[in-house]
């Protein structure tokens, strides 16, 4: 009776080991990825001279649809307004230098802070439809936003402002360190959309 | 009369839920959305493209590890069909100078030796954000298998941001190359600008930052 007993307890405390041996082994080994990280390569390096004034950070609404397929995301995109300083035009007469301010430069890009793309929903107006968007589909979609912002950066008036900051900034930094009177012109105070 | 108040509460009850609920998702929207435009004085030097690649595929049991890479190979095995995809973006990091932080002081004029020494703010690095899109290298879904959607691909982009900054963190040689790139530059530009009326040119920077 006594052995019979030891044997059931023997036998309980063996399936508790075993399953707390099979939980630390799920627990403990590594998390199940298909997706694989190849290492980060740097495909282009180049120096440049550019003035920048103005650097714009938004959230925008993503919506767009190819036909009954909607999709709605969220993206967080960075905008910067610079100057091509090799490009610029200057003059000098006698102690004065007068330079042209060159046309500005518009980049947008997604940013990388955490959390910059997100998709919410993705739908299909017909019951049964699939809602699946392409890579290619998709980034078109992305592609009309960014242009769409482009024209907002310019008809808020944020690059008239830059190439007025853009003026101030450069006179003051041409006039420190070249000890002259400088003049800056502003062919297009507004900017030129392209 | 006693059901008909009881209603008429409920009603109360549930019209006040309803705007509650309405005000506390404008208060979202304005949330969700933040806008920000920054009045700033810098020159950029130098830009570093940094590309990031990744791929999708299934857990071969030969590669597995432990018993979850083992459980999710065995799915993987008996599933029909192939579900294997790469995909890769552009990350673009700035080198620039603070010319805000550019005194008088830091330009000196030694006119018996007929040289400018010029000492500028110390070079800093910025994400200037990455591409919207993102490129498909490879996509070969095949049988039963489940499409790669778009919020999959905002998943795996997103995971590629954080392993890229990690790797940008852990290898000092990205931004000591874009660094030295811009200082290059910087040295180059100003002596040619500074230089003009016959005088030597000798460009410094701050450390810092």
């Amino acid at each position: 009776m006594k052995v019979v007993s030891t044997l059931r307890w023997l036998t309980i405390l063996a399936v508790v080991v075993l399953a707390g041996a099979a939980a630390a082994w799920w627990y403990f080994s590594p998390e199940a990825n298909r997706v694989t990280m190849h290492e980060a390569k740097i495909s282009d390096l180049k120096p440049m001279v550019r003035l920048c004034s103005m650097d714009i950070y938004e959230d925008v609404p993503i919506k767009g649809h190819i036909g009954p397929r909607h999709i709605f995301a969220r993206a967080a995109l960075n905008g910067t307004v610079t100057f091509d300083l090799e490009q610029l035009k200057s003059e000098e007469r006698g102690d004065t230098l007068i330079v042209t301010l060159p046309p500005e430069i518009v980049e947008i890009y997604e940013s990388t802070e955490p959390g910059a793309y997100k998709v919410i929903d993705t739908w299909n107006e017909n019951f049964f439809g699939s809602n699946h968007f392409t890579t290619e589909e998709e980034n078109t979609i992305k592609s009309k936003v960014r242009d769409n912002f482009r024209k907002k950066v310019y008809a808020k008036g944020y690059v008239k402002r830059a190439r007025a900051e853009a003026r101030q900034n450069l006179t003051s930094m041409l006039g420190g360190l070249t000890g002259k009177t400088v003049i800056v012109n502003d062919p297009t105070p507004e900017g030129r959309y392209r | 009369m006693n059901a008909r108040r009881y209603i008429s509460r409920i009603m109360v009850i549930l019209l006040a839920g309803c705007s509650f609920g309405a005000c506390s998702k404008n208060d979202d929207a304005a949330q969700i959305y933040y806008s920000e435009v920054r009045s700033v004085d810098k020159l950029a030097l130098a830009q570093m493209t940094i590309s990031k690649m990744a791929t999708i595929d299934d857990i071969h049991l030969e590669d597995a590890e432990g018993a979850r890479q083992t459980a999710a190979a065995l799915l993987d095995a008996v599933k029909i069909g192939n579900r294997k995809a790469a995909y890769s973006y552009d990350t673009y990091l700035r080198a620039f100078i603070d010319l805000s932080t550019l005194t008088p002081e830091d330009v000196k004029v030694d006119e018996t030796s007929r040289t400018i020494t010029l000492t500028l703010p110390p070079v800093q690095t910025e994400y200037l954000g990455r591409d919207m899109e993102i490129r498909e290298d490879h996509y070969r879904v095949t049988g039963m298998r489940s499409d790669i959607d778009a919020r999959e691909r905002a998943a795996i982009k997103e995971q590629m941001n954080t392993v890229l900054k990690a790797e940008v963190e852990e290898k000092p040689e990205f931004r000591n190359r874009l660094i030295g790139q811009a200082k290059t530059k910087a040295s180059a530009y100003f002596s040619s600008l500074l230089g003009r009326d016959g005088y030597n040119v000798n460009v410094k920077f701050r450390e810092g930052n």
